[in-house]
């Protein structure tokens, strides 16, 4: 029986393969592309293990790959905020790529202060998937963001996995009070941007 | 509540802490201007009870620095009956209120009390119009989300939710947020009215702030 360790290069391959054809899409009408940069992991057996965890399932290869939809993870950071819808538009328009679901955490903004635009896509793979299906299906999680979101999710990320950290709830007030500033900075660099560019 | 007192006769500090402490203030005792105004730039008091005549720095002094920097606490002086002058200087110089030398001590208490009520209902902190609310002291604007605003967008927006629907000329605009600042034009206005406009649209306000580049603005509902 093919556990969720056995799918990791096959996950790899699938994943490389999607950022390469997004890299040759994802560009604008004068040929820059759309953003800053673009990254993708595969989620360790260990981080694998911890979600099935938390969530109360057995880590079967069905369960990792059909129930949690975030082995393959993939990251759209952009340099100005406007940039994020645009490459939202990209993906939708991708051939070979259903959208499952999308989830606008920029206008619905989550109670800690995150804001990012995710994305759940199924692409299809010469790699029979754990539902036996040929060719097999496989979840990509997409997260859209700016570099000052990305900057503020990774130490909020930091925050949620270190114990034992003193005045973690002023911590916790003070990142969201970050979040909100640099929300309006974001907006204010655009509003510059269309300024400057004369739109 | 916190009162900071500044006065620097032995007896009669006492006596205005001993009476203040007595009505359920909080107070804080200083002896002199410099003392008062470290004070006052350190913490959060509802009023200020100040002499005038000080040695190192003196009330006036101390007030027109505190003013300076920002800081609006409302502040009573305490002056001889013979110094008009001074209470002209004071008042002038930004205080709200005094009283001469002696005074009852009913009276000190009666016009800390009209002092502090009148500071309440001055600064109201959070203003709510349409399906948007701003908290002026934590400059946060929330509608579906929350965002925070810089301290100018903050006081912009907060002088436009306080008059929903009414229309401000670039030029007023100018003359109310701009005082002082030489390169102030219709550019700046137009590019914080800017700033504002999309930060509406980013928390989902059902307003908007509507007008041309120039001309005059106004916010206004959208649905």
């Amino acid at each position: 029986m093919k556990e969720y360790a056995d799918y990791i290069d096959d996950l790899t391959k699938i994943a490389d393969d999607f950022v390469r054809r997004y890299e040759e899409t994802a560009k604008d009408d004068g040929g820059d592309k759309l953003y800053e940069h673009l990254s993708s992991r595969i989620k360790s057996v260990e981080s694998m293990q911890e979600k099935c965890n938390k969530i109360g399932v057995e880590m079967t290869a069905y369960n990792a790959l059909k129930v949690v939809h975030d082995a393959i993870g993939v990251r759209v950071i952009c340099l100005f905020i406007d940039d994020i819808m645009k490459n939202v538009r990209k993906i939708r328009e991708m051939e070979g790529i259903t959208v499952v679901k999308e989830k606008d955490y920029i206008s619905a903004t989550k109670p800690n202060g995150y804001r990012s635009y995710h994305m759940l896509l199924e692409v299809e793979s010469d790699v029979p998937d754990a539902a036996g299906n040929d060719p097999g299906k496989y979840y990509i999680e997409v997260q859209l963001r700016t570099i000052a979101m990305d900057t503020w999710a990774a130490l909020e990320h930091e925050l949620r996995y270190k114990k034992d950290i003193k005045n973690s709830a002023i911590i916790a007030e003070e990142l969201k009070r970050c979040a909100g500033e640099l929300a309006s900075c974001d907006i204010s660099m655009q509003t510059l941007k269309d300024m400057i560019r004369g739109s | 509540m916190n009162i900071l007192v500044a006065e620097d006769e032995e007896d009669l500090k006492d006596v205005i802490e001993a009476v203040l402490d007595a009505n359920g203030y909080t107070v804080d005792v200083t002896e002199n201007g410099a003392q008062m105004l470290e004070k006052a730039n350190s913490k959060e008091y509802a009023a200020i009870v100040s002499d005038i005549m000080m040695p190192v720095m003196d009330g006036i002094t101390a007030l027109k620095k505190l003013r300076e920097s920002g800081n609006d606490t409302p502040v009573l002086f305490l002056t001889a009956k013979t110094e008009v002058d001074d209470r002209i200087n004071g008042l002038d110089a930004g205080a709200d209120d005094y009283l001469t030398k002696p005074f009852a001590v009913g009276e000190l208490l009666a016009r800390v009390r009209a002092m502090t009520r009148r500071s309440r209902a001055n600064t109201q902190k959070v203003i709510s119009v349409y399906n948007i609310t701003l908290d002026t002291d934590k400059e946060e604007l929330t509608g579906q989300n929350s965002i925070r605003l810089p301290a100018k967008e903050s006081h912009m927006l907060g002088f436009f939710m306080n008059n929903p629907e009414k229309d401000f000329s670039s030029e007023e605009l100018i003359e109310k947020f701009w005082k002082n600042e030489d390169n102030a034009d219709e550019e700046a206005v137009w590019l914080y009215v800017s700033f504002l406009k999309n930060k509406l649209r980013a928390v989902g306000a059902a307003a908007t702030i509507e007008g041309e580049k120039g001309q005059s603005y106004r916010l206004a509902g959208t649905e």
